[in-house]
């Protein structure tokens, strides 16, 4: 009797607890962060999705495999419908504003042949990588044709070139970067006049130690059958507001997917020592195919293998993942790129052909701006939200070691010592130790040293009182 | 006081090795408890060590420590050692016993021991550029020991320098053969367990 009611109330509670609605705002993703050692720690969610559009739904039909999404300065959506071959510009509210089904080239009507990338100027000028037409096409804010740029022409590309542009972008002095396919030199850069400049910015040959030793055992016959060392292809490129362009590269070996080039083609990313931008820490590693720079050296990447966003602030540091693969809202099928604009994110997804919009919650927002405040000098503002973040989330190491920073240039080197060893910066607990140590050391050198010299006084008397009557005692024994 | 004898004793063997560890062998004035105090002082040393040491040189991940593994890193090593010095010697006219063998590589660990301590303390308030320091002292242990141990096994075993240098070598060597056998034996009795568990289920199961 006992058991069966025992088991009625166990099972009453079961149910009870199966029946509770699941909290609201519930994501469909888990938010997390990266600790010092590299484990995985929860961390609380900062984009949440909050509503989702697709082709039917702009009321321009489907999109079929939709393969760029671009967000200008006034927030303006141009969704590169590439199986379609059009783009369709959306404002803020969703409302579809114009579709580019083709335009007038000269006498002719031209259209896109599965056009890959797009990027809009300022000024509003529309630049599409148009694929399989190789070639890229500018057209004017109504769509308007202004100029196709072709293949680049010059005596070092050799016969055998194949110009199939992928993604394009243009800085601000009009010089055009183009990703191409299959293209390892480098982006190919063209003049605001469209004339070929030159390649930029190679990433490295990687190779492996085992496969060279095997090359270098192996006959000529079967090292031509080889697989050849080259330089990887850079898959997606984003420029920021100083003219640094930031490529992906999907690898899964490097740990270096994502450069920041200076103009001369140099990678100048800040990079942190214990675990570079390169995703998700696992053995199955991240492929970066999509990187969008919102500003103060915040960058986010698009992981393909497991459908998520990694925003990274400009010292490499982790700041959140949002997103996973999926079928509920918020999570893709098929990313293919992200952008952002103020404080809202977006996700292109092919396969799904649909826009997902991701908001900013309080968590989110914080951070942000704590990030804002702090790469930007204002340590002592910035701590302030730290330690809001931290009520929010006790894990999060970048808060402690931002107040940590901030009580180090206050003078409170005690306590910066506590701040900066709960964030695991050794190179700044260091420095408020050596500040801690002069400042404690003037205040008690007098106790120290007077304690010094009594020990040794006291020391210098022990061994004078020990040593004379043992040298006594060994004389006598000497005498016996 | 003998016990204070003996560190006493202990010490003038880390400072005069070629003095010291002949009378260990010939005088009988390593004491075997000694040599094992040392082994177990060094071991507490090293927990000490792995836990206390200043943040700025400590790169252990606090909640990855655990003192059984001190056990595993230090005293196993040890026995190891002294048991391939000693089946290598016996075959290669080594004049050394076994308790001479454990003796005078206890004896030998001490400066781990004279050096941490002081290292420790000194890590706590050191900072980054300063860190180097630790290292150097660190390195000096080891060299230090390293020293005791070659000079120890030359003399207890009466070897010159080139044989004692090979020794210490196939030594290790040996140390790596024991550990597969090791492994082999046990991955092997633990094929026999399971082999002899499933024929008694398959005739309990059937009977």
């Amino acid at each position: 009797m006992r058991i069966k009611s025992s088991i009625l109330v166990l099972v009453s509670v079961l149910l009870l607890v199966s029946l509770c609605p699941r909290p609201a705002g519930a994501a469909p993703y888990e938010g997390y962060t990266y600790s010092y050692w590299g484990e995985a720690v929860q961390s609380p969610i900062a984009y949440l999705p909050s509503r989702a559009i697709s082709g039917l739904e702009a009321g321009t039909g489907a999109w079929n495999a939709p393969g760029d999404l671009f967000v200008s300065a006034e927030g303006l959506l141009y969704v590169l419908d590439s199986g379609n071959g059009r783009i369709v510009v959306l404002d803020k509210e969703w409302n579809t504003l114009r579709v580019i089904e083709g335009f007038r080239n000269g006498e002719k009507k031209d259209s896109f042949n599965n056009p890959e990338g797009l990027f809009v100027t300022d000024a509003g000028r529309i630049y599409v990588a148009d694929t399989e037409n190789r070639r890229l096409v500018e057209l004017d804010g109504t769509g308007t044709f202004v100029r196709e740029i072709g293949a680049p022409k010059a005596d070092i590309i050799g016969a055998g070139f194949e110009y199939f542009p992928r993604k394009v972008i243009v800085d601000k002095a009009g010089r055009i970067y183009v990703v191409g396919r299959g293209v390892y030199e480098g982006l190919i850069e063209f003049d605001s006049d469209g004339q070929f400049t030159g390649f930029m910015g190679t990433n490295k040959v990687q190779f492996d130690p085992v496969d060279l030793f095997w090359k270098s055992v192996s006959t000529k016959e079967q090292r031509e059958k080889m697989v050849q060392f080259i330089p990887l292809e850079f898959n997606n490129v984003d420029v920021d507001e100083d003219g640094f362009i930031y490529t992906t590269t999907v690898d899964k070996k490097t740990f270096s997917p994502v450069k920041r080039l200076n103009p001369s083609g140099i990678d100048v990313l800040r990079v942190s020592k214990e675990i570079p931008p390169i995703g998700d820490l696992s053995r199955d590693r991240s492929a970066f195919i999509d990187i969008d720079v919102t500003g103060n050296g915040v960058y986010r990447a698009l992981d393909a293998t497991r459908g998520r966003v990694f925003t990274y602030n400009e010292d490499g540091k982790l700041l959140y993942v949002i997103g996973q693969l999926g079928s509920q809202l918020g999570t893709f099928k098929n990313p293919a790129a992200v952008e952002s604009y103020e404080n809202v994110l977006y996700v292109l997804d092919r396969d799904l052909g649909r826009i997902t919009e991701f908001t900013v919650t309080q968590f989110g927002s914080m951070v942000n701006e704590a990030n804002t405040l702090y790469s930007s000098g204002k340590h002592d503002e910035a701590a302030k939200l730290w330690r809001e973040v931290l009520k929010l989330d006790a894990n999060y190491e970048m808060a402690y070691v931002g107040i940590g920073k901030s009580l180090l240039r206050q003078g409170e080197y005690k306590q910066a010592m506590t701040y900066l060893k709960l964030g695991n910066d050794r190179e700044y607990y260091s420095k408020a130790l050596g500040k801690y140590r002069r400042e404690y050391m003037r205040d008690h050198f007098s106790i120290y040293m007077t304690g010094m010299i009594a020990v040794l006084l006291g020391g210098y008397v022990i061994v004078r009182l020990v040593k004379r009557p043992r040298k006594e005692g060994r004389v006598q024994d000497a005498v016996s | 006081m003998p016990f204070l004898k003996d560190i006493k004793y202990s010490l003038h063997v880390a400072l005069h090795p070629f003095d010291g560890f002949w009378d260990l062998k010939y005088e009988n004035k390593g004491k075997l408890r000694m040599a094992l105090g040392i082994l177990i002082f060094l071991t507490l040393t090293m927990i000490v060590k792995r836990q206390y040491v200043g943040y700025v040189v400590n790169y252990n991940h606090p909640l990855a420590l655990n003192s059984i593994n001190e056990l595993k890193y230090i005293i196993f090593p040890f026995l190891l050692w002294c048991l391939a010095n000693w089946s290598l010697t016996t075959l290669m006219d080594g004049e050394g016993k076994f308790t001479e063998i454990v003796i005078t590589t206890g004896y030998a660990l001490l400066p781990l021991i004279l050096i941490n301590i002081p290292n420790i303390l000194l890590s706590n308030v050191i900072t980054l550029r300063e860190a180097s320091f630790y290292h150097l002292l660190d390195a000096l242990a080891t060299l230090w020991f390293v020293w005791l141990l070659f000079i120890g096994t030359m003399t207890v075993h009466q070897y010159t320098v080139l044989k004692t240098i090979t020794t210490m070598l196939l030594t290790l060597a040996v140390v790596g053969i024991i550990i597969f056998l090791g492994l082999l034996f046990f991955n092997l009795i633990q094929q026999i367990v399971s082999f002899v568990y499933t024929v008694y289920q398959e005739l309990s199961l059937r009977g």
